[in-house]
C-alpha cells in the first residue's frame, strides 16, 4: 500500500469527479462537469462572498480524511428540491432544516463514493456522520499535516466545490 | 394485505425519497432514524422488509443488523443495506451477517422499487379494484409482432378507440419500450423466432412494471402447440389470426378490467338511456346483462324517473335481443321506471313478427320518446290528484 504522499494527484482527481458525477447524475439527473483551477484560482476557489450551505463527511481509516463540499443558498436549494421532490414552496414550508439535511445526504453519498473508490485500490476507511456549515466570509484551515486538494465543479450553471483535506491514517 | 417496509436511516432526506419511491405501491412505509428505533419499531410493527442503512448515530446499521439476527421473533425479517459504505470487504462483512440484498448510495430510485419487489409482492396502486377505468379512458397498449401487416392490422382496428397503440418488432424493443413508458396490455407474437415471445413473458413478469400487466399471445388459429404453451406459461389470453377485432376489442377490455357500460348506459339529461349497437353480438348483450341491473338501480338513485331503449342503430331482432330488452322492461317495472322505445325502420318492423315483441310502441327519436313519456306521466298523475 503506497503511503499517502506517493498517491498521483491524478488518482484524487480522478476519484472526486468520478463521484461528484455519479451522485448528481444519479440522484438529481444533473451532468456535472469539473473545471480545472490553478494558482490562486484555486485559493479564491474558497472565498465565500455569498451565503452558502457547506456539507462535510470524514472518512477514518488507511487515510483519514474530510470531505467539504461547497454550495451557495440558491444552488442548495434547488438541490434539495429537486432531490426530495418538492416545489420551493413545499420546501420553504419545511424549512432550513430540510435543505442542511438533503446537502448532508449528497456529500455522504459523494464522499462514499470517493471512500469506496479508495477502499478498492486497498486504502480500507470507513464514513462519519454527515455534519452542515452556513454562513459566508468564513474559512476553513487544515492542521499542517494535512494536505488540502480543491477542485471546482460546474453543474448546470452552478458552482460546486470539493476541499479534501486528509492525512495518513492507522 | 398491504405490506410494510420500515426504513431505518438518520438522513430525513433519503426516508422521504424512499416514501416517494414507493407511493405508487400497495405498502406503507415505517421510519426509525437510527438502530435502537428500528429495533423497537420491527418488534412493535414487524414489517415486511427493512431497508437498513450503515452509519447512523446512537446505534449503528451493523450492530441493528446482528442485534436483528439473533433475535428469534425478527432474524426472518428480510433485511435489504441501503447505505453509502460500499467497497468489497464491507460489502462482504456485512453480507456475513445475513442481508437480502446490498444498494450502494447513490441510487436510483427503480432500482430500490425493484429489489424490494424481488422480496414482497408489490402492487402498483393503480391495480386496486376503487380505480376503475373506463372504455372511453386511455391506455397504452404495446404490439410485439415482427410483421408490419398484422400491427397496421390492429392499430386500425383499433384506432376508434381511446388507446394507443404502440408496435416494436424485437424483444429488446420490447423490454426497452416497458422500461420508459406504462404499458397497459401487451401483445406478443408467438411465431417470433426462437421462442423469443415466452423468453419475453418471463422476463415482463419478473419486472415490477409489468410484472401484473395483461399479456395476450397472437398466433394462428391452427397452431394449438403455441396456444397451449402459451396458457400453461400463464399468458393473459390469446387473440388469434385471422383477426376479429371487435373480439379482440372486447378481451382488451375485459382484461384491462375496463368498464364498458357507457357504451350501453348513459343518463341524457332526465332519461336514462339504454342504447344498443348495430350488432347486438353475444359478448354485447352479455356485457348489457351484466351492468344492466346496478345502472338502472343508480339512475333511481340519482332521481331519474323515466328511461328509453334506443334501439336506432339495431339492424336486426333476434331471441337473445328480445330476451334482453324484456328483461330490461321488467328491472324498470320492478323500480317503477316508466320506458318506452326509440327505432325506425326494419326493426320496428321485425318486431311485428313475434308475439313478445308485437305491442311495442317505438319513437323516431329520443325528443318524442321524452315528450312521450311526459304525456304519459301526465296522464296518469291528473286522474289521480282529481280522483283525491
Amino acid at each position: 500500500m503506497p503511503a499517502i504522499q506517493d498517491i498521483p494527484d491524478t488518482v484524487f482527481e480522478d476519484t472526486i469527479t468520478r463521484a461528484v458525477q455519479e451522485v448528481f447524475s444519479t440522484m438529481l439527473s444533473q451532468p456535472a462537469r469539473y473545471v480545472p483551477l490553478k494558482g490562486t484560482h484555486e485559493e479564491n476557489a474558497l472565498n465565500l462572498e455569498h451565503p452558502h450551505v457547506v456539507g462535510t463527511v470524514g472518512f477514518i481509516g488507511a487515510i483519514n480524511g474530510l470531505i467539504y463540499l461547497y454550495l451557495d443558498v440558491g444552488f442548495a436549494q434547488t438541490c434539495a428540491g429537486n432531490l426530495l421532490g418538492m416545489s420551493p414552496a413545499e420546501l420553504e414550508e419545511l424549512g432550513d432544516e430540510a435543505v442542511n439535511d438533503a446537502i448532508g445526504e449528497l456529500t455522504n453519498m459523494t464522499v462514499g463514493t470517493f471512500k469506496n473508490q479508495l477502499s478498492d485500490k486497498g486504502f480500507p476507511c470507513r464514513l462519519t456522520i454527515p455534519s452542515i456549515l452556513r454562513g459566508s466570509r468564513f474559512r476553513i484551515e487544515p492542521i499542517s499535516s494535512a494536505t488540502r486538494r480543491i477542485y471546482r465543479f460546474d453543474i448546470g450553471g452552478h458552482n460546486l466545490t470539493a476541499d479534501l483535506l486528509m492525512q495518513p491514517g492507522e | 394485505m398491504r405490506y410494510k417496509i420500515l426504513s431505518v436511516d438518520d438522513s430525513k432526506t433519503v426516508r422521504i425519497i424512499i416514501k416517494k419511491a414507493f407511493k405508487n405501491y400497495d405498502c406503507d412505509i415505517l421510519e426509525a432514524g437510527n438502530g435502537v428505533e428500528g429495533l423497537a419499531l420491527a418488534a412493535k410493527e414487524p414489517p415486511d422488509v427493512i431497508l437498513l442503512d450503515v452509519t447512523m448515530p446512537v446505534m449503528d446499521g451493523v450492530e441493528m443488523l446482528t442485534k436483528l439476527k439473533s433475535d428469534p421473533a425478527l432474524k426472518t425479517i428480510p433485511v435489504v443495506m441501503l447505505t453509502a459504505e460500499g467497497g468489497k470487504d464491507n460489502v462482504l462483512k456485512i453480507a456475513k451477517i445475513g442481508v437480502r440484498d446490498y444498494i450502494v448510495k447513490p441510487f436510483k430510485e427503480d432500482l430500490l422499487v425493484q429489489k424490494v419487489g424481488r422480496i414482497i409482492d408489490l402492487k402498483p396502486i393503480t391495480d386496486a379494484p376503487a380505480k376503475g377505468k373506463s372504455i372511453f379512458d386511455p391506455a397504452n397498449i404495446l404490439v410485439v409482432e415482427d410483421k408490419p401487416a398484422i400491427l397496421a392490422q390492429i392499430q386500425d382496428g383499433l384506432k376508434h378507440t381511446p388507446w394507443q397503440v404502440q408496435g416494436v418488432a424485437t424483444t429488446g424493443e420490447a423490454i426497452d419500450h416497458c422500461g420508459r413508458n406504462a404499458v397497459d396490455l401487451i401483445l406478443i407474437s408467438l411465431s417470433l423466432p426462437d421462442d423469443a415471445a415466452f423468453t419475453l413473458f418471463r422476463v415482463l413478469r419478473t419486472n415490477l412494471k409489468t410484472k401484473y400487466t395483461p399479456i395476450f399471445g397472437l398466433v394462428v388459429k391452427t397452431d394449438a402447440t403455441a396456444q397451449q404453451q402459451a396458457q400453461q406459461v400463464g399468458f393473459t389470453g390469446i387473440a388469434t389470426k385471422p383477426l376479429d377485432l371487435p373480439e379482440l376489442e372486447a378481451k382488451i377490455a375485459r382484461a384491462m378490467n375496463l368498464d364498458t357500460s357507457e357504451r350501453y348506459f348513459r343518463i341524457e339529461g332526465d332519461l336514462f338511456v339504454m342504447r344498443l349497437p348495430e350488432a347486438c353480438t353475444p359478448s354485447v348483450l352479455n356485457e348489457v346483462g351484466t351492468y344492466l341491473k346496478t345502472k338502472v338501480s343508480d339512475a333511481v338513485d340519482s332521481g331519474i324517473g323515466k328511461a328509453v331503449f334506443d334501439l336506432h342503430d339495431v339492424k336486426r331482432l333476434d331471441m337473445p335481443l328480445i330476451k334482453v330488452l324484456l328483461t330490461a322492461m321488467q328491472t324498470c317495472r320492478e323500480v317503477a321506471l316508466q320506458y318506452t322505445l326509440v327505432g325506425a325502420g326494419p326493426i320496428v318492423a321485425e318486431c311485428r313478427g313475434y308475439e313478445d315483441t308485437r305491442g311495442w310502441q317505438f319513437h323516431d327519436n329520443i325528443e318524442a320518446a321524452r315528450q312521450s313519456l311526459l304525456q304519459k306521466a301526465g296522464a296518469l298523475a291528473t286522474p289521480v290528484a282529481a280522483g283525491e
